[in-house]
Formats: structure tokens, sequence, C-alpha cells
């Protein structure tokens, strides 16, 4: 069986992981020296993923319950890195501080993407009858706990 | 086996009322995307089943006919707010649209689209065939696409039958002196059904020399068909990187 809230968290930290991911190929393409054309084109798409996560984050962080964890991080990289241009520009302990705040908030979000798909694989094993009988005599269910 | 929904939804984490139901429908993986440009690109990359586009009605019918243009065995359903009416519904049922409307009561929403999955459910595919002595070339479409194998039979001035295989379906196409004489793909015959195999990146084939059809459905030249659908694959890409352009 599937659970509403369980189903519901997972696809909004997967739309969330997609945009960190989209957000870090582009730091990394700003932070390649090789690559020295940034396009307009480039520059907007980066301000259009930047904004969905500016949008989006305090929501999806509050329905996954690490706002306190990764609030902090998410708006350092969200401020620090407003073009790709400013990415090029900025010191090498700024970069460094950059990267550490992404990779924590990738870190912390792949995570809990690992246990929640563990939790929906517990469950579709599970049949409606006996998911609801463990909630009803206060055993763990796998979404509930 | 999974049914794999592409889904165009440009807020899906404020705006998810009909995602919200797919979440829970069994049986159902989802791909959320967020631009038109993006749901192209994906359509080319993997095979889907259906594609469902949410937005206001005369948004979600134009971006329907044009991924319609490029994708015509494609299942598109358009989740919309309101009634279609007049025009726009005429213009759906030319493009094949399933037009659903949103409003109204989730039980109603939810049973709609309960059945839009229910008819695309499919058993297992079965084992591919092995290799038979009557097919005179076999191969794989991620190693020769279907415009090379197509232009070295035609140029080979070849009669037989190409089938080719993929996670979209089987599509069989005819040749009789070095021109496609029919095509068949599903329900689509003709033109559209070599357009259709045109895109295929993955799937195998294999040449059955001498089996001619007795059905005409394509009467142009080898060489005009293929001008013409690698124009087309160009504007399905051109789809992908020009409405990145336009869009803002």
């Amino acid at each position: 069986m599937r659970d509403k809230p369980l189903e519901t968290k997972l696809r909004l930290l997967t739309l969330q992981l997609e945009s960190w991911k989209r957000l870090h190929d582009f730091i990394t393409y700003g932070l390649d020296k090789a690559k020295p054309i940034i396009s307009a084109e480039q520059e907007r798409q980066f301000t259009e993923v930047r904004a969905y996560l500016l949008q989006e984050t305090e929501f999806v962080f509050t329905e996954l319950s690490v706002l306190k964890d990764l609030s902090g991080k998410a708006m350092n990289v969200l401020q620090r890195a407003c073009s790709i241009r400013s990415i090029r520009d900025l010191g090498n302990d700024e970069i460094r501080r950059l990267e550490m705040d992404w990779n924590g908030i990738f870190t912390k979000l792949g995570v809990l993407q690992g246990q929640l798909k563990g939790q929906r694989k517990q469950l579709a094993a599970l049949s409606a009858w006996a998911y609801y009988y463990q909630r009803f005599v206060g055993r763990p269910v796998p979404a509930a706990s | 086996m999974e049914t794999r929904l592409l889904i165009l939804n440009g807020d899906p984490v404020f705006q998810d009322w009909a995602l919200s139901i797919f979440d829970l429908i069994p049986g159902v993986e989802n791909r959320i995307v967020r631009t038109l440009s993006d749901a192209v690109a994906t359509l080319l990359r993997e095979n889907f089943d259906a594609f469902i586009l949410e937005g206001e009605a005369a948004v979600a019918v134009e971006q329907a006919t044009h991924v319609r243009q490029h994708f015509p065995s494609l299942k598109i359903v358009c989740l919309v707010p309101e009634r279609v009416e007049g025009e726009l519904a005429a213009r759906a049922a030319q493009q094949n649209l399933q037009i659903i409307m949103t409003a109204g009561s989730r039980g109603r929403l939810e049973r709609e689209l309960g059945k839009i999955v229910q008819a695309m459910e499919r058993p297992a595919g079965s084992a591919s065939e092995g290799i038979d002595p009557c097919h005179s070339l076999i191969g794989n479409l991620n190693q020769f696409s279907a415009a090379e194998i197509l232009q070295m039979s035609c140029l080979g001035q070849r009669s037989g039958r190409f089938t080719f295989k993929s996670g979209r379906g089987n599509s069989e196409i005819y040749l009789q002196q070095g021109a496609v004489r029919h095509a068949v793909f599903d329900e689509i015959e003709g033109e559209a059904a070599v357009a259709e195999v045109f895109r295929w990146r993955q799937g195998r084939f294999y040449f059955e020399e001498g089996i001619i059809s007795q059905v005409q459905t394509v009467d142009r030249p080898w060489a005009h068909l293929l001008i013409d659908n690698l124009q087309r694959l160009d504007e399905t890409l051109e789809l992908v990187t020009g409405e990145r352009r336009h869009e803002g």
C-alpha cells in the first residue's frame, strides 16, 4: 500500500534534490576556468533554478522537518551564488564555504531520501489491513514512525 | 510492469492537486518536469506511457499540440481547471488530446485519473525473439539509427519487411524496390509511423527479405521522407533549446 504523507514527502524531496543538483551544475560550470563563456541564457536558467529554490526551500524543509538543520546553509548558498558570473569572482575561502554548505544540504537530503524510500519499500509489503491494524494497536508502522 | 508518466507542471510544489492523486495510484512511476523544453528533452531520452500536462486550458492545449507534432503516437492528457469548449475543444480532438477537468470533487478526479492509468497498464513484455535464419539483417538501434538502416536498404533497392522493437512497441516498415511502401506502428500508419521510428534510439530491428505489403500507405520517395523526418527531428531538438530561449 501507499502512504499519502510519505509519497508527498518523497515527491517534494525529489524535486528539491533535482533543483539543488541543477544549481550545482551551474556552480561547477562557473568555477571551471576552462569554460570562459557564460551566456545570458545560462544566467537565465541559473536564475530560474535559484528562484525555484528560494520560493520552495522553506516550505519543503518544513514538510520534511529539516528546516532548523538546513535553512541557514541553504540561504548561505543562495545568497552567495547570485549569478554564475558572481560565483566565478568568489575568493577561495568563499568557494570552499559555498561547496561545504551545498554538500551539507545535498548529503542530508540524499540520506533522507534513502530513508523514505526504505519506508516506502517496507510499506509496500504491508496490506492495507495490516497497516491500519498495526497503527490501531500502537505498533510502529514504516511511514508513521 | 510500472506505468511511466511524464508530468509537466510549472509549480509542482504548491499546485500539486493532481500530483498528489498520481502519487497514490499503485504501479505508477511519475517523472515531473517544470517546462516544455525539459519535457521534450526527457521524452527524447526516455520512454513514457503518457504525457500529462497541467495548466490553463489554452496554454496546455497549445503545448500539447507542439508535443503532438513531434511524438505522434504518445498518449497526451491535458488537466485543465475549466471546461474546454468551442475551437479549443475541436483542436484538442483533432490532435487526439484527452482533456480532463480538474475542478470539482477529488473523488471524481481520482476516478478519472485512475481510469487513464488502468487503460495504459500492459503485461510485461515478452522475451525478444532469437536469431531467425529468415532475418537477413539484425541489429540494435543504439548502434545504427533507423534512418541509417533504411537509407542503406533503400539505396540497395531492397524489398522486404523491417521490424523495429522497442519499449514503445513494435513497428513494421515495408520496402519495395528501395522505396517505403507501407509503415505501421500501433494504430498509426503511413508517414507518421515512419516519423515515430526515426526518433527511437533504443531497441532492436531485423529485416526479412521478400515480404511485400499489399497495402500502400506511403507514396513519397525515400529521399523526401528522409529529409522531412530529419528536419522534423531538428525541429524537436530546437524545441528543447528554443523554448528555453523564449521562456522568461
